[in-house]
Order: structure tokens, then sequence, then C-alpha cells
């Protein structure tokens, strides 16, 4: 028999008895009166900023704004955007904005998955990341999102929250650890 | 890999020779507990979410088989292949198997506890591949030649001293710079070049949808990201327990796992992974290894549903005290305590009296696993299995008997009340309540029975 076949017996000889699966939107979440100040609050802890775009401002502005001396820009959020060859030749980027789909209030997590974007690898390689967010796609909890998210990029999809991370020496938080050293959160 | 041959007390009383550093570990991770209980308190539907993991999990359990064969049609109908291993031999034989098919020379990998637990670096590299951790702490483990001693905070009994002279001889840093932000910025610079030069990925699995038939990874760092957008070739390896049944199930699970691992509210990347990048490969193995055995205990089946956040362990306060370094099986902590017993009771036994049976991890864990309940029972089976050191069971024969005979009990206690208040200090020198930090208990006048019948007089009367 193979691997699989032997596992899958012995599994089937051991269920344990078990519950039925329960209703995931029996339990009451939490929700925020104003889930883009919980948001905003959240994000500049963990190494981000969450700025609401003001009326006839443009996020390329607010970019320039926030860093003037910045080095390669890639825009993924214009049709047409720029085209890598490779994965890797994303790796001299220094700001990226990409379109976000949706925020969450309780953990300062933007989706994205980008149906028009072929290496994801921008993400993380780019020096700092800009997710650009329409201002209703705003929700309280995880549960929430689940439930209007789709894996709409190459297989690919996922939330990123604040900055790359890390507090393996000692415990002493550093920003920057693979991926992005500060994130942008600009709601449209 | 670690040394099946460690012995729980002996190796906790040589960690604690360094008061400082033991003092330090201590607080750093009681802290990190401390920040999880802040995380906590601000849902006030914290108790429901866990009960939510807890029948989640329970009920997957009940049918992991059907589970697992909707989670690979799923996945072979993204192009995933998906490879069964029996054990961590076979595991390392499909991962080898795969790389040198395409003449792999160089794989970076994101933090694995499965790849831990199988011994996968030594044998990829026995077979010219060149293996390179790429979570921070997992690299300075790996760099140390030392087994992580924490699930999530691998590097946690260093101090950056010790980073800092690894750094400067591994990576070539400034003698002496201990800064924490300049030391982990040196390792980002080192590790992208091997991110750009690698020729696959290999990560763990957080989560397996059965429904997707995709996988979900969560670090802080990145790492598993451009360790996957990168190279052509992503493998990841999922020990079967990972699954769950759809997508919406997630709602539950991203709230309570870096809560409850590191008191954030999420993870900085939760990254859903259902095909390779454009032009690459991706390959699923499911491992079994013991899990199906464990599955069929009824003592022991429930530690299963553990999502690896290492809350046990931040809480315990016997793991606090004695670092990972001082278990023998791979996982440290309450639940590496009964998943190492469950595996070899020969070679685990002392890791389940690593214990105080406070039930502190019980109650922190986000999936209600009933790890000290678990313990106790464990315990019986390193008496059973003949693991005890002849003193401890001596001890504990002594102690059954006595228990055994009630009146036997009263009247030793009674001795022993009166007799220790006057036992000479050059006695009691070298008893194990000599030590620092240890002090023998005052007497009480009367025993608990004692004080037990008088207030039932008392009430009565």
């Amino acid at each position: 028999m193979s691997s699989q076949a032997n596992i899958l017996a012995r599994l089937r000889q051991n269920r344990p008895q078990g519950p039925a699966l329960p209703d995931i939107d029996a339990v009451p979440f939490i929700t925020f009166d104003d889930k883009f100040d919980a948001f905003r609050t959240l994000v500049r802890n963990l190494g981000g900023d969450a700025v609401q775009l003001a009326d006839g401002d443009s996020v390329l502005s607010v970019v320039q704004q926030r860093w003037p001396q910045h080095g390669r820009l890639v825009d993924l959020t214009v049709a047409g955007h720029e085209e890598s060859p490779s994965p890797h030749a994303w790796h001299d980027v220094d700001v990226a904005i990409v379109p976000g789909e949706l925020a969450v209030a309780e953990s300062a997590a933007v989706w994205v998955s980008h149906a028009d974007n072929q290496w994801r690898s921008i993400y993380f390689l780019t020096q700092k990341l800009v997710l650009v967010v329409p201002r209703d796609a705003i929700v309280d909890t995880m549960r929430d999102a689940y439930r209007r998210i789709a894996i709409r990029e190459q297989g690919f999809g996922g939330f990123i929250s604040g900055s790359s991370r890390t507090a393996d020496i000692e415990q002493s938080l550093v920003m920057g650890a693979h991926g992005a050293m500060a994130a942008l959160v600009i709601f449209v | 890999m670690k040394n099946d041959n460690i012995h729980h007390a002996e190796a906790a009383a040589a960690f604690l020779q360094d008061r400082e550093q033991a003092r330090w570990h201590d607080s750093a991770i009681w802290w990190v507990r401390q920040k999880r209980d802040m995380q906590a308190k601000q849902l006030p539907e914290w108790e429901q979410l866990r009960a939510l993991a807890q029948q989640i999990k329970a009920h997957t359990l009940s049918r992991l088989d059907d589970y697992l064969l909707q989670f690979q049609a799923n996945a072979e109908k993204n192009g995933v292949t998906v490879h069964w291993a029996a054990d961590a031999d076979e595991h390392n034989r499909i991962v080898q198997g795969i790389l040198a098919a395409e003449g792999v020379k160089k794989l970076v990998k994101s933090k694995s506890m499965l790849t831990e637990e199988c011994g996968l670096n030594p044998y990829l590299e026995q077979h010219g591949i060149e293996v390179i951790d790429t979570d921070l702490g997992e690299r300075i483990v790996q760099l140390r030649q030392e087994p992580p001693s924490h699930i999530v905070m691998p590097a946690i009994h260093l101090k950056k001293e010790q980073i800092s002279e690894l750094f400067h001889r591994e990576l070539g840093t400034e003698a002496g710079n201990n800064d924490p932000t300049y030391l982990t910025h040196a390792a980002r610079a080192n590790l992208r070049e091997h991110f750009l030069t690698a020729d696959a990925g290999l990560t763990g699995v957080n989560f397996a949808i059965a429904e997707t038939g995709g996988v979900v990874v969560c670090t802080n760092e990145g790492n598993a990201d451009l360790g996957t957008a990168l190279p052509p070739i992503h493998i990841a390896s999922m020990g079967l327990e990972k699954i769950i049944p759809r997508l919406e199930h997630l709602g539950v699970f991203t709230r309570l796992l870096a809560r409850s691992a590191i008191g954030s509210p999420i993870t900085t990347y939760t990254s859903h992974f259902h095909r390779a990048r454009p032009g690459g490969q991706m390959h699923i193995v499911i491992v079994d290894n013991g899990r199906s055995d464990i599955l069929g205990n009824d003592d022991f089946y429930q530690s299963l549903r553990c999502i690896r956040c290492g809350a046990c362990m931040n809480t315990c306060p016997v793991y606090r005290r004695s670092t990972g370094h001082s278990y023998s099986y791979i996982i440290p902590g309450p639940i590496g305590s009964t998943l190492g017993p469950s595996r070899d009771i020969k070679k685990h036994g002392s890791m389940a009296f690593a214990c105080t049976t406070c039930g502190s991890c019980s109650n922190v864990c986000p999936v209600k696993i009933n790890l000290h309940e678990q313990l106790v029972l464990q315990r019986k089976r390193a008496f059973d299995a003949g693991t005890l050191k002849p003193a401890k069971k001596m001890g504990l024969l002594a102690m059954r008997f006595l228990t055994q005979h009630p009146s036997l009990m009263d009247s030793g206690g009674k001795v022993m009340r009166k007799v220790v208040p006057i036992v000479p200090e050059s006695l009691t020198r070298h008893s194990a309540w000599s030590r620092p930090g240890r002090a023998l208990p005052e007497m009480p006048e009367q025993s608990f029975k004692e004080m037990w019948q008088a207030r039932q007089k008392d009430k009565k009367a």
C-alpha cells in the first residue's frame, strides 16, 4: 500500500468523536465606532501609518511629500503599469504603490491580491510599501474580511499589517526584518 | 537535531547556574505572556473565540481523512503536487527528490518545526544542498549549530552580546556592536542575497484549507514570502493535523494565533498560497510521523488541535526557568511535554515531570487543549515504562505506600513536624532544600487533616 493509503486507513480507523462544525457567526465579535481611527492607531504601532486622501490631493503627491528623496518608484495602481521580466528584477524598488482591496480595523491588515500583477515579489522586496485602499472598504474583524476576499493574483493573496519586523534579538522590536521597512496605507 | 538523552531536571539545573541569564529569560518570556493578556482583554469575545477554535479543530480531527482528501483534490486542481510521507525519513526523501530533480543547490527555508522534527537540514546537507534558514532567530541558531529553544522565538535563550559575537564571526559585523537594529539589518542584507540566489524555497504551514486546497503561512519578517516569491520551486511541509475545513475558519484562527503567540493582533504577513509563482512549481508534503497513532489515543489525541502559538510555554513557570534546551524533544514546554512522550516515552519521559500541574497552560491555550491533565497521564506512562531515575522512583513508591496507609501518613507527618525544626543545618546543607533560592518550609503546628477536622467540628457546633 502507498503511504497515502496507509495514512488514510489509520486516520479512518482512529477517528475520535467530534462535534459538528460550529456556526462562527453565532458569536458577536467586537465592532468599532470609527474603523479608520482604530486602524490608524494600530498601524502606527506596527511600523506603519494611515491617511485619508484629501479632496484634490493625489496618492503620488502624498508619497512625494513623505519621501521626497525616494529612489525607484513603481505604481501598480495605474493601468498599463510597468512590468518586470522576472520576480528578481524588482529587487531595487524603493517605493511600491499597490492596490489593497480591503482593510481590517482590528488588525490593521490590508488584503492584497491584485489580478493585474505578475510577480508578487514586489510587495516584499520594496523598501517602502504603499497600499491604496478604497475608503469604504474597511471592516471590523478578520471574520468580516474572510467573507469578502478572493484569491485573484496567480493563486496568491495576503494580509499585510504594518512593516516587516522581528524581535528575535532579546525581544527588541526592530522594523525592517526582510520585507518593507515602512508601510503607508492611503484610503482614497 | 536535538540530543534525546537530555534529562530535564539536570539540564535545567545547569541552566540555572547563571542566575542573571536565567532571571532575564524568565522575565523576557513573562512579558510576552503579559502582552498576550493585554490583547485577550481587548476582545470581549475572547473566550468564545477559543471555544469556536476548539470546536472547529475537534470536528476536523473527527474526520481528518475526509478533509485531507478534499484538500488534496483541490490542491491538485490548482496545479499543486501533493505528496504523502508516513514518517520523517520519507518526508526527507521526498523533499530531496524534488530538489535533486531540478538540480537545486541552495534552498531557503522559513520557520518550520516539522522540518526540525524530521531532521531535514542535516539530511539535505549530506546530499550536497546548501540550506539557509531565513527566520532571524532560526538563522542565529543555525549559525550556532544548535536547535531552537522556543517554537516562536528560536533564539530567546541568547543575549545580544552573544549574537553580536556570532555575527561578527559569521557575517563580518563590527566587533562589540550589540545594537539589535544594527544586527538585524546586517542579517537582512546578508539574507537578501540568499533569497535572490536561491533555487528553491521551503515553508512550513500554519493552516491548510480543505475547501480551497491552499496553505496559509504567517510570519512577521516576510521571509516565507520572499522565499516563495523569488525561486521557482515552493515546497510546503505540513503535519497532517494542520487542516481546517473552510476559508472562513481563518476568521477565527487568525484572530487567535498572533495574539496568543506574541501579543500582536495579527502577524505582519498572513499569506495564502494556492499555486506556484508563474513559471514555477509548488509541492505540498503531508506528513504523518506518528500523528495518526496519537489520533487513536483517547488520552492524548486532543494535543493534535495545537496551532503552535507557544502561549503554553510563555506562561509555564517551569519552561521560563529552564529554557527549551532543557527538554529532550524538539518542541519544549507543556505542548512538547505531551507530544514528545506520546512519540517515545523512553526518550522523553523526564519531560512529563517538567510541570507543576498549575494548569496555566490549559488556561491560555487558544484551542483549549487539556495540557496539564495530559502531562499527569504522561507521568504515569513514564513511571510504567521504567524511565524514572532511581531516587525519583523510590520517592514516588514511598509516597504511594504512605498514601495507601493513612495511619502511617498521619504519624509520619507528626514526627516530621517535630523533628524538621530541630535538624541541625549541617545535615540539610547538601540536600535539595539548601540550594540557592530554596529553604526548608516552616513546619505548621497541625496537619491539613487535623485543621480540616477541627474546622468541620466548629461548623457543626
